[in-house]
């Protein structure tokens, strides 16, 4: 079942006929190779600058957060208010030296983080950051997010493997059994959304919250899927309270123990766009993605939410989930194994089960707000 | 909640080393039920979050402190210890008798003291009260024993130098009498003969832990290169 939009809604109208630089790029395909090549590596250019601000600013503000949460206040020297500390911070790890341990297995050990990064970089291309800001809009794009974010994983075990440590690869394999875990319940989660908006299109599911989010038009079923989803990639993205692949209590540092200079970078670069992209999917799936906040029946209220451009709504509404990821961080304490794997299996995924099957019942009965037609 | 109540808890006795002995039975542990135990929990961390996120809207709470821009509206707490010094009265005599308590009670040697008759008094007088900064661990031990309350650690901290040899300290402004002994001698002319001035410390700093010149090496004080 799919909605057809009210064309009184202007970004949503203005959505239609877009067209992302991947299909930009098909479409370029017969007039010559060059005219494609040139979207393509454009494309690769807006990833990797994507990659690399937003890295720096989520590194920046994780610092500052996590310092006022704590009674301090964060890097204050580099820049005004520290806004340089993590320039000065990334040109360290670049020059720093890069290491692979004494029989580690090399090949794997310089490939790993590269995996882990690729991962993300995938991820980054399919997030719609504003109807006119996505690189590719596939058609199976729920499924495209579940697959590579499952790959991301690979990079860690890797790393862990190959780095002949024992914790290492402790770390690892915890990495790899929670995303095994995690994975299911997130999909789960995702899957209500899929049920109400009747797509796998990441832009047709935003297309679909022109008249509400479906957070809130779900009867608290929207709730229990974002709840689930909240949980289960924090656990995904190793984040405290589910830190425990890199839990320095026990491990030193888990995966990336031998890791050192750009190749660390790369593992701590990917982590933090993994929350980035953790916050943007729970925004794209739940909180309406780039649409404006509409209240029906309030024609003024609306234009004036109507001023601020897509991707600022974006931003917004990513940066309020990446805001509550740090608050988690900066409060919860780090569960052990068993009682992660017991949280999973005994609690997410049951619940899960029982949400899908509500959310069907909502969908098939039409109970959901502002249905309209 | 899960914690154990003492008050509701079934008495029993054990025969423990010959004699019974009243014990509390544990209760068994009683899992919540599932949703109880999800709601509980959601509860706690909602509970949790609203403790944290006070912090990060009120900077008020802030305790950093900038420290070389503060410099001037610096103010260190009274009991931040940073520098050994000698408590002087109002006409700037300091109060150390010589008993050599400080000495003693320093754990690492830190502390030595050169005594020397006092030509007018006859007594024993503070010659010298040599401090080792590079070697003093800030233990307060010498300040709370002493029993003329002649030490005190004061908070000002900036005493960074680029030769160790430098933290080497004569901790007394003059060598003489301390107050008592100096207001039993009535006569002006006497008095004036009563102190010395001493420089900061000028001698020799072996780092190599051999004795100070004219100190006697003591158990505890350090040895080899610092």
């Amino acid at each position: 079942m799919s909605f057809p939009i009210p064309m009184t809604n202007l970004a949503a109208a203005s959505h239609f006929g877009i067209k992302t630089l991947a299909s930009r790029a098909a479409s370029a395909l017969p007039g010559g190779l060059l005219e494609s090549a040139l979207y393509v590596l454009l494309a690769v250019v807006w990833i990797v600058a994507l990659l690399a601000g937003i890295g720096l600013a989520l590194i920046y503000l994780e610092r500052k957060v996590a310092g006022h949460f704590q009674c301090r206040l964060g890097p204050m020297r580099v820049g005004p208010h520290g806004i340089f500390q993590t320039v000065a911070d990334t040109i360290k790890l670049l020059v720093k030296e890069d290491f692979v341990p004494d029989r580690a297995d090399r090949v794997l050990h310089v490939l790993a983080p590269f995996l882990s990064l690729t991962a993300t970089m995938l991820l980054l291309v399919i997030m719609p950051l504003s109807p006119i800001l996505q690189v590719a809009d596939m058609n199976i794009g729920v499924i495209y997010v579940t697959a590579i974010s499952g790959f991301g994983v690979m990079g860690i075990l890797l790393g862990g493997w190959s780095s002949n440590n024992k914790w290492s690869l402790i770390g690892a394999m915890r990495a790899g059994a929670q995303i095994v875990s995690y994975e299911i319940s997130a999909t789960l989660a995702l899957l209500v959304v899929v049920l109400f908006s009747g797509t796998l299109q990441l832009s047709r599911i935003v297309e679909s919250q022109a008249e509400g989010w479906w957070i809130w038009r779900a009867h608290g079923v929207g709730w229990v899927a974002f709840i689930i989803y909240i949980i289960a990639s924090t656990a995904e993205i190793n984040r405290t309270p589910f830190d425990i692949p890199e839990a320095e209590s026990e491990l030193t540092a888990g995966f990336h123990t031998e890791y050192s200079g750009i190749r660390f970078a790369f593992f701590f670069l990917a982590e933090f766009i993994n929350m980035f992209l953790v916050a943007g999917f729970a925004a794209t799936f739940f909180f309406g993605g780039w649409m404006p906040f509409h209240v029906g029946g309030l024609a003024g209220f609306n234009a004036v939410m109507d001023l601020l451009p897509p991707v600022a709504w974006f931003g917004l509404k990513a940066g309020a989930v990446v805001f509550l990821i740090m608050w988690f961080r900066w409060t919860f304490p780090r569960l052990r194994v068993d009682q992660m794997m017991r949280l999973e299996w005994k609690i997410l995924l049951p619940v899960g089960f029982v949400n899908l099957f509500a959310a069907a019942i909502v969908v098939l009965y039409r109970l959901y707000f502002f249905a309209g037609r | 909640m899960a914690f154990f109540d003492p008050k509701g808890a079934r008495v029993g006795e054990m025969f423990i080393a010959g004699q019974n002995i009243p014990v509390l039975a544990a209760p068994r542990l009683q899992r919540r039920g599932f949703l109880s135990g999800i709601f509980d929990g959601l509860r706690s961390l909602l509970a949790g979050m609203a403790v944290t996120l006070p912090y990060v809207l009120h900077p008020s709470r802030i305790v950093t402190r900038q420290y070389p821009e503060n410099r001037a509206t610096l103010k260190m707490y009274d009991r931040y210890r940073a520098v050994l010094r000698l408590i002087y009265d109002e006409q700037g005599r300091h109060l150390c008798t010589v008993c050599r308590s400080c000495e003693k009670a320093c754990p690492n040697g830190s502390i030595m003291i050169e005594a020397s008759k006092g030509a007018v008094t006859g007594k024993n007088e503070l010659k010298n009260f040599v401090w080792r900064f590079d070697s003093c661990t800030f233990c307060n031990l010498c300040v709370s024993t002493c029993p003329f309350d002649a030490l005190e650690m004061k908070g000002d901290f900036e005493h960074a130098v680029f030769d160790r040899r430098l933290l080497v300290y004569n901790l007394n402004r003059y060598a003489g009498p301390h107050a008592a002994l100096w207001d039993k001698v009535e006569d002006e002319e006497q008095r004036k003969l009563l102190a010395t001035p001493v420089a900061p410390y000028e001698g020799p700093v072996p780092l190599a832990g051999a004795s100070m010149q004219g100190l006697p090496r003591r158990a505890g004080s350090p040895k080899g290169d610092l």
